[in-house]
């Protein structure tokens, strides 16, 4: 469950990619490295960086 | 009569595959006209009609935030597209159809590529394709571009559509509630007062950007005479819908558009079965915690022995016919200023930029093929930790890992930032990673002063020398040039797939045609002038070449035997050569510059020809291969090793008579690294950063900083008691 807090450009993009209320994800794993995030939304893999995906707010929903 | 098709779709959905399966080889790779997007356009025909398709850069949106999207939607509103055709892939459907609604919002009529339907039917998504065409108001041809699956049918539609034969489109719009539609309407209204703006485009995709706080839709309307009833307009419809729908503009139409989407998803495809896909299993061991690092750097070793060891072959085959085709005229012609130009200039100018073609066909094949395959983007997202600590993006590791193949469609690569300034960035750091170009000094050089193992040490430190300064650099240009937040990091990671060997081959050859054109002017005029500067005046003194012919002459009456007249004859000619060499103009200038480079090429100051080594650098000026061909011509010896023999002539000129030791050969080749970039690269600078102020600024940090480098080099190497 999902409501983006970032602004401007960042913002935009999440919406555009599918980061809208409502909408279910799972982080699949982080990178080797421990940063960016690789998260399935909309049944698609994106990255995210900690920065951005602290935007997100999320509910943990089960199944 | 030809039709204009615009090709759109998001990164990722076979775009380019199906416009190469539409157009074949009859298409054209240009730029759009004021920015650096790629342009490609080919023509088709079908039942007598021409058909011109554009493929539009890839992208997920049309708001215009990056400059692929200002193409795209700017192309797309044009009058000059007659019909978009939106490529989707079946097996994203839901995201992909985001797009579809902006599309469908732009009031042009629209057909549909569901690509990439294998993939779907694997992953046990059933798509009813007659109930996509009844949601969407357009025709929907399901293909498998990489298997040319459905062109036919696709060809078929499109020339029907061409001759005015089809009335399969219907308008269908995205329904944005009724709050929404509400204040849609009013914005409209406010629109349509100022007609440039309602003719300029459809005034509902102008409204819709308006709430969606789109900053060129606002540059659009603050040109026009409405615009402040506009604005008055637009904040009374935010402070309306903003607390009564909980949400901001942009949310609410990106939920919208996005419920249009899902609900059509939902009525027309099957759900995509649990089971693991090939993508998530792949993806287990290639972005593994542990092994995803080491396999990264196994793709890179496995990229780079396929270019230099495999590209080596073709490429001592054209060294070979070069030089066959030089003596060939040598021996034929007479001596000459002419002869001398062909022979010296010309032929192996021409040699030089052409010889390289192998390795950058292979380089930029192995790239497309991981950029296809969806292993570029893990690239990324395993390297972007360490760029983003180092003030870069993830995705700027692909031009740098670009930038040792050549630096120049590396900055071309750089176009995929979309934020500017990591661009920019980007572009301004690339030209430290040591190319294939810098490489072939590397080779030479080293080859020259250290054992082969020490040797393929030293070209390794200098590539993880440039890539580390690069980075370095990357950190300090940021805080020093810009202030505020990097771009965000926001990267679909494609299912994985198998290009077709058309669509890597196709690559190969568009980038290297783009070298050769590139190449082909500034390497050779390069090569021209400096076997000019490096000839005259001596060349046209006719007394020396009067003498010259005389000595031959005195040796023929000699009557000596064959091997020692034949000696006899070739030291004659080096020393009318360096004759000629050593009082050109060339010297005159290598002279005059020495002395600046003189603490790191030559510190005991006891070297009298390091003023050769001043005009090689110069040269590399141009082109960093040059910067071996030009050795080769000012001390007058082979690049190619007799038979039998390491080192080649010119090598063993170099460790005899050059004056270089290991030390200051080491220098040598840390300046080679970083002094400049190549004109070519020089020249791409200024066309993407769009000012040569850009490319002055990386000549002029290149030359401090290379020469900073190569003087601690020798300084810290003396300290060591290394010579």
């Amino acid at each position: 469950m999902v409501k983006v807090q970032a602004q401007g450009q960042v913002r935009q993009r999440l919406l555009e990619m599918g980061f809208i209320r409502g909408a279910r994800l799972r982080v699949e794993k982080l990178a080797p490295l421990g940063d960016p995030m690789e998260l399935v939304i909309k049944g698609y893999h994106l990255s995210l960086r900690r920065e951005e995906s602290s935007c997100i707010l999320v509910r943990q929903v089960t199944g | 009569m030809t039709l204009t098709i615009a090709l759109a779709g998001n990164p990722n959905c076979g775009k380019t595959t199906l416009f190469n399966a539409l157009t074949g080889a009859r298409h054209h790779v240009g730029n759009w006209p004021g920015v650096t997007v790629e342009r490609r356009s080919g023509t088709f025909e079908h039942g007598g009609s021409t058909m011109e398709v554009v493929d539009l850069p890839g992208t997920y949106s049309l708001s215009a935030r990056s400059e692929d999207e200002r193409v795209a939607s700017q192309f797309l509103a044009s009058p000059e597209v007659d019909l978009v055709l939106n490529v989707l892939d079946a097996s994203n459907l839901e995201r992909n159809l985001y797009l579809s609604t902006q599309l469908l919002e732009l009031g042009k009529p629209v057909a549909f590529v569901l690509n990439m339907v294998d993939d779907a039917e694997n992953r046990g998504v059933h798509i009813d394709v007659s109930a996509l065409e009844l949601l969407l108001g357009g025709p929907v041809i399901p293909t498998v571009g990489n298997r040319e699956q459905g062109i036919t049918e696709l060809k078929e539609l499109l020339g029907t559509m061409a001759r005015g034969e089809s009335n399969r489109c219907r308008r269908i719009t995205v329904d944005y509630g009724h709050d929404i539609e509400g204040e849609l309407a009013k914005l409209q209204t406010e629109i349509c007062r100022d007609e440039l703006l309602e003719a300029a485009m459809p005034p509902r995709w102008l409204a819709l950007q308006l709430l969606e706080n789109n900053a060129e839709a606002k540059r659009v309307v603050a040109e026009s005479h409405a615009s402040e009833a506009i604005r008055q307009q637009l904040a009374k419809s935010f402070a309306f819908l903003e607390p009564h729908l909980g949400a901001d503009g942009a949310t609410l139409v990106a939920e919208r558009r996005y419920g249009f989407a899902h609900g059509l998803v939902k009525e027309v495809a099957t759900a995509a079965d649990d089971k693991r896909t090939p993508t998530a299993r792949l993806d287990e061991v290639l972005t593994h915690r542990l092994l995803g690092v080491p396999i990264f750097v196994g793709v890179l070793a496995l990229m780079y022995s396929l270019s230099f060891v495999l590209g080596k072959i073709p490429q001592d085959w054209i060294a070979d016919g070069f030089k066959a085709l030089s003596n060939f005229a040598a021996v034929r012609l007479p001596a000459g200023e002419l002869t001398s130009l062909l022979v010296d200039g010309v032929i192996p100018g021409v040699s030089a930029v052409i010889v390289f073609v192998p390795v950058i066909m292979i380089l930029m094949g192995c790239i497309a093929f991981l950029e296809d395959t969806g292993y570029m983007a893990r690239a990324a997202f395993i390297m972007d930790r360490l760029m983003h600590v180092m003030g870069l993006h993830g995705k700027s590791f692909i031009p740098l890992i670009m930038g040792s193949g050549c630096n120049v469609p590396a900055i071309q690569a750089a176009r995929t930032i979309e934020s500017p300034q990591d661009r920019l960035i980007t572009m301004l750091v690339t030209p430290l990673v040591s190319c294939s170009a810098r490489l072939q000094v590397f080779i030479v050089i080293a080859g020259t002063f250290f054992t082969p193992f020490k040797a393929a040490l030293a070209i390794i430190a200098m590539h993880f020398l440039g890539l580390g300064l690069a980075v370095l650099m990357g950190r300090v240009l940021r805080s020093a040039l810009f202030s505020g937040p990097s771009s965000p990091f926001v990267m679909e990671l494609p299912p994985y797939r198998l290009p077709t060997l058309k669509a890597t081959l196709i690559h190969m050859w568009e980038k290297g045609s783009i070298f050769l054109t590139r190449a082909g002017t500034t390497i050779f005029a390069g090569a021209t002038l400096i076997w000019f500067l490096s000839r005259y005046p001596g060349i046209a003194n006719r007394q020396w070449t009067l003498e010259y012919q005389q000595q031959r002459q005195a040796v023929g009456t000699l009557k000596l035997p064959a091997t020692e007249s034949e000696e006899r004859l070739k030291l004659l000619q080096l020393a009318h050569e360096s004759r000629i060499v050593n009082t050109s103009l060339a010297a005159r200038l290598g002279q005059k510059v020495e002395p600046i480079l003189r603490p790191i090429l030559d510190p005991d100051h006891k070297r009298a020809e390091a003023w050769k080594d001043v005009i090689a650098l110069t040269a590399g000026f141009v082109a960093k291969e040059i910067v071996v061909s030009t050795m080769a011509v000012i001390h007058q010896a082979s690049e190619e090793p007799k038979v039998g023999e390491r080192l080649s002539p010119l090598q063993v000129a170099l460790r005899d008579g050059s004056g270089l030791t290991p030390l200051t050969a080491l220098a040598f080749m840390v300046f080679t690294l970083i002094y400049t970039p190549c004109l070519g690269t020089i020249a791409m600078i200024r066309r993407e950063a769009g000012s040569w102020r850009w490319a002055a600024f990386t000549v002029g940090y290149g030359l401090m900083l290379g020469w900073g480098l190569a003087w601690a080099t020798v300084t810290v190497g003396r300290a060591m008691g290394f010579a």
